[in-house]
């Protein structure tokens, strides 16, 4: 016969094994349910990360279950009590149980009549595995409705898609201005300053929002660029090749002149050497090369270099060398100065070549996302315009498209009319509709308004309803045919982008095209 | 584990019980349970009130008790003119050696064994005598105060559907009673047994099978028997219950005026045990204060008006509450 602690350990196992398969569905509750409402959230909110976020719920039920189980163990009292309800026992090993270290007058019969009457049961069958029915309907269900929330088209998606593209570019666009940065870095003469715009560029263009927001970090780093560039650069240019010119046509001055064709630098120094051979030239020689610095010195766009080059024409003409050689080497420092501002402007002209290629990738999905969102909104707006009509009991219309549009007027007339608009998507083209997402509008309306009169119109275009052809009414004041603005805007923006795109303008004007259209775009909203 | 043998002989009980339950079968034709309910308030050491229609048996049944028992008897037919000293006793003016004087001459009620029949056509003046005697086991006379013979065991009939002319029992005294058994009517397989057994020639002559001794050793195994606290529980509980500002129940709520005093929840344990000790277990279950709900607590409810209007027995509450009671043990 078995003891009382035996009995104990057998009703422990037994119920630890029902635990387990009851916590195990529990956990499958809670696992699904967690799935399910993270597959929930991803078709309201854009979510990425989702399928790793819904992923994490199982271990964590998991681990959460595996706790209450082992934390939420009955005791031995409640443990015999149950087996003795469960096994109709009348509450035999309970009491036993409960009286075990009694030693009064019935306890001994007690112990033993316990331990019979449990030595002739089942004590598994007090604690049977078994799987609330309930509860695995409700895992079914989760499981079904997480597998058609995982399997339908989600709707976030294309948000999604556009989020990623749009840090695609972001990190291309940094990329380039990065490559810039390194060949800037990588030249001969390196430029701190050209460096460290474009390492704020590229962070700026990284942490922007979106492509639009990283154009803007664009412009005003081309300008603080060509804050560093000095406009007297061509005509110091122009001078010292006017100087190379009329050094060439010089026995002496020869290969100064051929140095100065190849670089400012090398210019300097050859100019540098004939300063401090000018004693040992002949008087011919020097009259020759009086007259070269004096013709260059006419020549001469930059003021300093025409001084340096008149003053070394005059005193070699009236042979006081050493102050020709002093203004030669003036001339020189001014090469010098040439070859620094050259490199600069390498530098620059590099940095922006790179800010540029940014320009164009950003630019190039700004536009792609402005048309996607255009698109929505163009077709959220014709479902509202369709509503509108009927409203004035002029026709039925439905319009269905994604995206939101905001659209608003008020009916003039007396009628019943429906507008229903399908669709779903985000705004905040340049275009089209702003933000919200909106799915199956409907509206019915009756009564008398003032009609709308708020409308822009276009010279030289059609009004909806009428062809190209039609004679088109004349506003107040105006003497040619008007079309309403949102049909025509549309097009008015893409044949600017379209030219702006083919054209050599710089990149500060075309983002000034494309805010432009960007604001009237959401002016047009706001008076829908 | 601790291997013992017990101490005391519990079987004796059984026993007891079984020789007791046998011997009165012989002329009690069925009425098993009303037999059982009976030897279990006797051996509890409790005070039965027996009710029923005429003709059933009650009478038969104490009378045959109490020759089963070798122990005192006394009947006492209580009528509208039966006075406390007719049962109690009083003092009478004697004469010891030619001197006059008072001396007590005992009344029925110094027996083992008292048959209170139709106990309610007593006025209530007579029926509250009974009090002293039911509780303390003690009758006052006077100025002194006498102990009952032990054990003392009343009980006492009443008929439910002659009313008129009788005194319904205060609450106060119901409440003595250990236990309220209802008497049936006999199936019809036992009227026939009945009239075969007594429209003979001779009725059955019942022996003695115990005495005084056995069932005083009786009762002091019984409150021996062990009870675990959650069947302990269950049983407040259950006595908790029968009171309406207590209760989760409707029916409690709204039918009962008063539920089951604490000598309700030392009745439903008392008895429980002895019931176990019947069923041959050495600890009370919930089965066994289930079986004897009824009989400790159908006296201790009293009922609103509405019940009555509605129908609605105390057994009838009972059986609900018992069913809506929780067995199990709380989760620690």
């Amino acid at each position: 016969m078995n003891s009382l602690e035996t009995i104990l350990r057998q009703l422990r196992r037994a119920a630890a094994r029902a635990r387990a398969a009851s916590y195990a569905v529990h956990g499958l509750v809670a696992a699904g349910a967690w799935i399910a409402a993270v597959l929930v959230i991803d078709r309201l909110v854009p979510f990425e990360r989702r399928a790793e976020v819904a992923a994490i719920g199982v271990p964590v039920a998991a681990a959460l279950v595996v706790l209450a189980w082992s934390l939420r163990r009955p005791s031995a009292p409640l443990l015999m009590a149950l087996a003795d309800i469960r096994l109709g026992l009348k509450e035999r090993l309970s009491t036993a149980w409960e009286r075990r270290a009694e030693a009064g007058p019935m306890d001994g019969a007690l112990r033993q009549d316990a331990l019979r009457h449990a030595a002739g049961a089942s004590l598994v069958r007090a604690f049977p595995v078994r799987v609330n029915r309930g509860e695995a309907s409700l895992v079914a269900v989760l499981t079904i409705f997480a597998l058609g929330l995982a399997l339908l088209p989600n709707p976030m998606d294309r948000v999604l898609a556009q989020r990623q593209a749009d840090r695609a570019s972001q990190a291309r666009a940094a990329k380039v201005v990065t490559d810039a940065q390194k060949k800037v870095a990588a030249s001969d003469k390196p430029n701190p300053q050209v460096e460290k715009i474009l390492q704020d560029t590229q962070a700026k263009i990284r942490e922007a929002a979106s492509p639009r927001k990283a154009l803007e970090s664009i412009t005003p780093a081309e300008q603080q660029l060509q804050r560093l560039t000095d406009p007297g650069t061509p005509a110091l240019n122009s001078s010292a090749q006017n100087l190379a010119n009329a050094l060439s046509g010089t026995a002496a001055g020869r290969g100064a002149a051929q140095a100065i064709s190849s670089s400012p630098a090398k210019g300097a120094q050859a100019v540098r050497d004939l300063a401090s051979q000018l004693q040992t030239l002949s008087p011919k020689d020097r009259e020759e090369l009086a007259k070269a610095l004096a013709k260059a010195s006419q020549q001469a766009q930059n003021a300093p270099m025409r001084d340096s080059l008149s003053k070394a024409a005059s005193s070699l003409q009236s042979g006081d060398t050493s102050a020709a050689a002093q203004s030669l080497n003036d001339v020189a420092s001014q090469l010098d100065s040439l070859q620094a501002q050259q490199n600069t402007d390498q530098a620059v002209a590099s940095a922006i070549n790179g800010l540029e290629a940014a320009r164009q990738e950003l630019a190039a999905q700004a536009d792609r996302d402005a048309k996607g969102q255009a698109a929505n909104g163009t077709a959220g707006a014709s479902a509202s315009a369709s509503a509108s009509a009927i409203a004035s009991g002029n026709g039925n219309g439905n319009g269905t498209g994604n995206g939101t549009g905001n659209g608003t007027g008020n009916g003039n007339g007396n009628g019943n009319g429906n507008g229903n608009g399908n669709g779903t998507g985000t705004g905040g083209g340049s275009t089209g509709g702003t933000g919200g997402t909106g799915s199956q509008g409907s509206g019915t309306g009756s009564g008398s308004g003032a009609s709308s009169t708020e409308r822009v119109y276009v010279p030289g275009q059609p009004v909806p309803g009428q062809s190209e052809n039609d004679p088109t009414p004349l506003g107040p004041g105006q003497d040619v045919p008007l079309s309403p603005f949102s049909q025509v805007i549309q097009a008015y923006q893409q044949a600017a982008l379209d030219a702006t795109d083919q054209s050599l303008i710089p990149g500060s004007e075309r983002d000034l095209v494309r805010q432009y259209f960007s604001q009237l775009g959401e002016q047009t909203q706001g008076a829908r | 584990m601790i291997a013992e043998e017990p101490r005391i002989d519990a079987t004796k009980v059984t026993e007891l019980a079984q020789a007791l339950e046998a011997e009165l079968a012989r002329l009690i034709v069925g009425q098993k349970e009303l037999v059982r309910d009976t030897v279990i308030a006797l051996i509890a050491g409790g005070h039965v009130l027996l009710e029923g229609v005429p003709g059933l048996g009650k009478t038969v049944l104490v009378r045959s008790l109490g020759q089963v028992l070798s122990m005192s008897f006394a009947r006492v037919q209580f009528t509208p003119d039966l006075m406390p000293a007719d049962i109690v006793g009083t003092n009478v003016i004697g004469e010891t050696d030619g001197r006059r004087e008072f001396r007590y001459q005992a009344g029925p009620l110094f027996a083992n064994l008292v048959l209170a029949d139709e106990i309610n056509r007593a006025t209530p003046k007579t029926q509250s005598a009974l009090l002293e005697a039911m509780q303390e086991r003690t009758v006052t006379v006077g100025t002194q105060t006498r102990s009952l013979p032990s054990p003392f065991f009343v009980l006492a009939t009443q008929n439910p559907i002659e009313l008129e002319g009788t005194y319904p029992l205060p609450e106060a005294q119901l409440d003595r009673f250990f236990f309220k058994i209802l008497v049936p009517f006999p199936s019809e397989h036992d009227l026939l047994e009945i009239a075969r057994r007594t429209t003979g020639e001779s009725t059955p002559q019942l022996e003695p099978v115990a005495d005084g001794g056995a069932v005083l050793a009786a009762q002091r195994i019984a409150r021996e028997v062990p009870i675990a606290e959650h069947v302990l529980a269950y049983a407040a509980r259950v006595i908790a219950a029968t009171h309406p500002d207590r209760s989760e129940l409707d029916s409690v709520r709204r039918y009962v005026r008063w539920g089951a005093s604490p000598r309700g929840m030392q009745t439903l344990v008392l008895a429980g045990k002895v019931r176990a000790l019947l069923e041959g277990r050495y600890n009370v279950a919930f089965d066994d204060l289930n079986a004897v709900a009824r009989p400790a607590l159908r006296h201790r409810i009293f009922l609103q008006f509405e019940a009555e209007a509605d129908g609605i027995t105390t057994d009838r509450l009972i059986s609900e509450l018992l069913e809506h009671t929780v067995k199990e043990p709380a989760r620690d």
